[in-house]
């Protein structure tokens, strides 16, 4: 049989928030991250705007430890760091075999490597940083956090795009499912605000104009004025472990990992598919063991892009039929911007979060509804005093993996598994 | 300002290091520096002591005071 998985900690190093509780009070409070940058080259930006982590490094790490990380392994390490402290776990009681490390990343140590090429490129130098190759490295994170705590089980690093961290906790709660391990430290990362990254996005088209009379309102998910996704940079991290095993500890448990769905497009390298995303629902509802009807809110991918939105919105009806109009949906990326590889991660502790506190966070910047996207956004503002019985979190992504998470309120007898 | 304490300064001020953990014996594994950092180390070394560090950086380099010969051994083949 398989096993029941915990959610036993939560952390973030993110826009709006360097804990849960700061991240999800702004949220709830509609309060958006997402402003002018200010970067080197940035006046060569068409629309210079992203949502960055009021993060510090020199604050967590001396000085020789700095220069081997690059951020995305800062903002990992402290994120992890909450999660675990959360957690309570103490890995020199574990068998730290049975302890591993799961992380998705799309874009890794970014600004090293952009740093690198200036300085071989732009500045004719051959002074490129001995810790580039090591700083740079996408298991980078995955490999600190591993290292830092003595986990000795699997480390691994996943990146399937902007699915990349619902795949790793996914992944990692599959593990403890089938009893390969005991406990999970899982999440994503990102660190993507630095100047060639933000261009060649820009050079993609999909990113969101800055909005001439309020930058922070640049990111409208869902409305028929939206004009793409703005970027955003932080880390997420939950502390998973087999049911059993938190029980023993007498872990506070936050809430069950219920089901983990993924599915791949197979249609076009940017484009989504109604049916991808759909199957990808069905799938996380069937490994839940949850019908349809058990939904109480739905994180949306939400990234306000022409395509995702509509593509979004369909494949939500056509999974939950009349149903759909009554659930509410939410896109905080129009607070938190898209963190990429990070994005599922974190969007998946703010499922948890609403599911603990029974509010559902609101899509903010809905301005002009668009007749395609016609679901419950939770407008402007949260509601509240909600019983959430369990919440779904949507990833979809270039390359068209698509990855879907729910987590359910903690019950210590399960009727499912009796 | 001797070699020692010009080292010293650049340890203190690019590495965050103290100032009584930088005596000429400190072994610079043990104030954090690995293999790597002391070759990042050598850029920073070039820029202060106005010297060019070509081929191989040797890969004895011990001690604080390792490195402090091997940049007066640089500074004399350069006078």
């Amino acid at each position: 049989m398989k096993r029941r998985v915990a959610i036993t900690g939560l952390g973030v190093a993110a826009p709006l928030g360097r804990n849960m509780d700061e991240l999800f009070s702004n949220l709830v409070a509609g309060r958006s991250a997402i402003r002018r940058l200010t970067l080197a080259r940035g006046e060569r930006l068409r629309s210079p705007i992203g949502a960055v982590a009021d993060f510090d490094g020199s604050t967590h790490f001396s000085d020789v430890r700095l220069r081997m990380l690059d951020r995305v392994s800062q903002l990992a390490l402290v994120a992890a760091a909450q999660a675990i402290a959360d957690s309570r776990l103490d890995f020199t009681v574990e068998s730290r075999e049975r302890c591993g490390v799961c992380v998705g990343t799309s874009m890794g140590g970014a600004e090293t490597s952009d740093d690198g090429y200036f300085t071989l490129y732009g500045e004719h130098s051959e002074r490129i940083k001995p810790y580039s190759v090591l700083a740079a490295m996408s298991n980078a994170p995955a490999a600190w956090i591993g290292i830092d705590y003595g986990l000795s089980g699997p480390n691994l690093t996943y990146s399937t795009a902007c699915s990349s961290s619902a795949v790793a906790i996914g992944e990692a709660a599959n593990k403890i499912r089938c009893g390969e391990v005991d406990v999970m430290l899982a999440g994503g990362a990102e660190a993507p605000l630095a100047f060639g990254v933000l261009r060649a996005w820009e050079a993609m088209r999909t990113l969101a104009s800055m909005d001439p009379l309020d930058a922070s309102a640049s990111c409208r998910p869902f409305s028929q004025t939206r004009t793409g996704l703005v970027l955003g940079e932080g880390a997420a991290f939950v502390a998973l472990e087999d049911w059993q095993h938190a029980m023993a500890r007498g872990a506070v448990i936050h809430a069950e990992f219920a089901g983990y769905g993924l599915t791949s497009d197979i249609a076009h390298i940017t484009k989504p598919s109604i049916e991808g995303q759909a199957n990808a629902m069905r799938a996380a509802l069937r490994s839940a063991q949850l019908d349809t009807g058990a939904i109480d809110y739905i994180n949306a991918h939400g990234t306000a892009t022409m395509q995702n939105d509509a593509v979004e919105t369909e494949a939500i009806k056509a999974v939950f039929g009349n149903r759909a109009h009554s659930i509410p949906v939410s896109s905080t990326k129009s607070m938190h911007g898209h963190l990429l590889g990070a994005a599922g991660a974190l969007e998946f502790v703010i499922a948890v979060a609403a599911l603990r506190h029974g509010i559902v966070p609101p899509t903010m910047h809905l301005n002009v509804a668009d007749p395609v996207c016609d679901l419950d956004y939770v407008v402007d503002h949260a509601r509240s005093g909600l019983a959430l019985r369990s919440v779904m979190s949507n990833s979809f992504a270039f390359g068209g993996t698509n990855a879907v998470l729910i987590a359910e309120a903690a019950r210590t007898h399960n009727p499912r598994l009796s | 300002m001797n070699t020692l304490r010009t080292l010293q300064d650049i340890l203190i001020r690019d590495y965050g290091l103290t100032g009584e953990r930088l005596c000429a014996d400190a072994v610079l594994t043990e104030l954090g520096l690995d293999s790597l950092s002391v070759l990042e180390l050598m850029f920073k070394i070039e820029d202060r002591f106005h010297v060019t560090i070509s081929g191989d950086t040797p890969t004895d380099l011990v001690t604080v005071n390792d490195v402090v010969r091997y940049i007066d051994g640089l500074l004399s083949a350069a006078s």
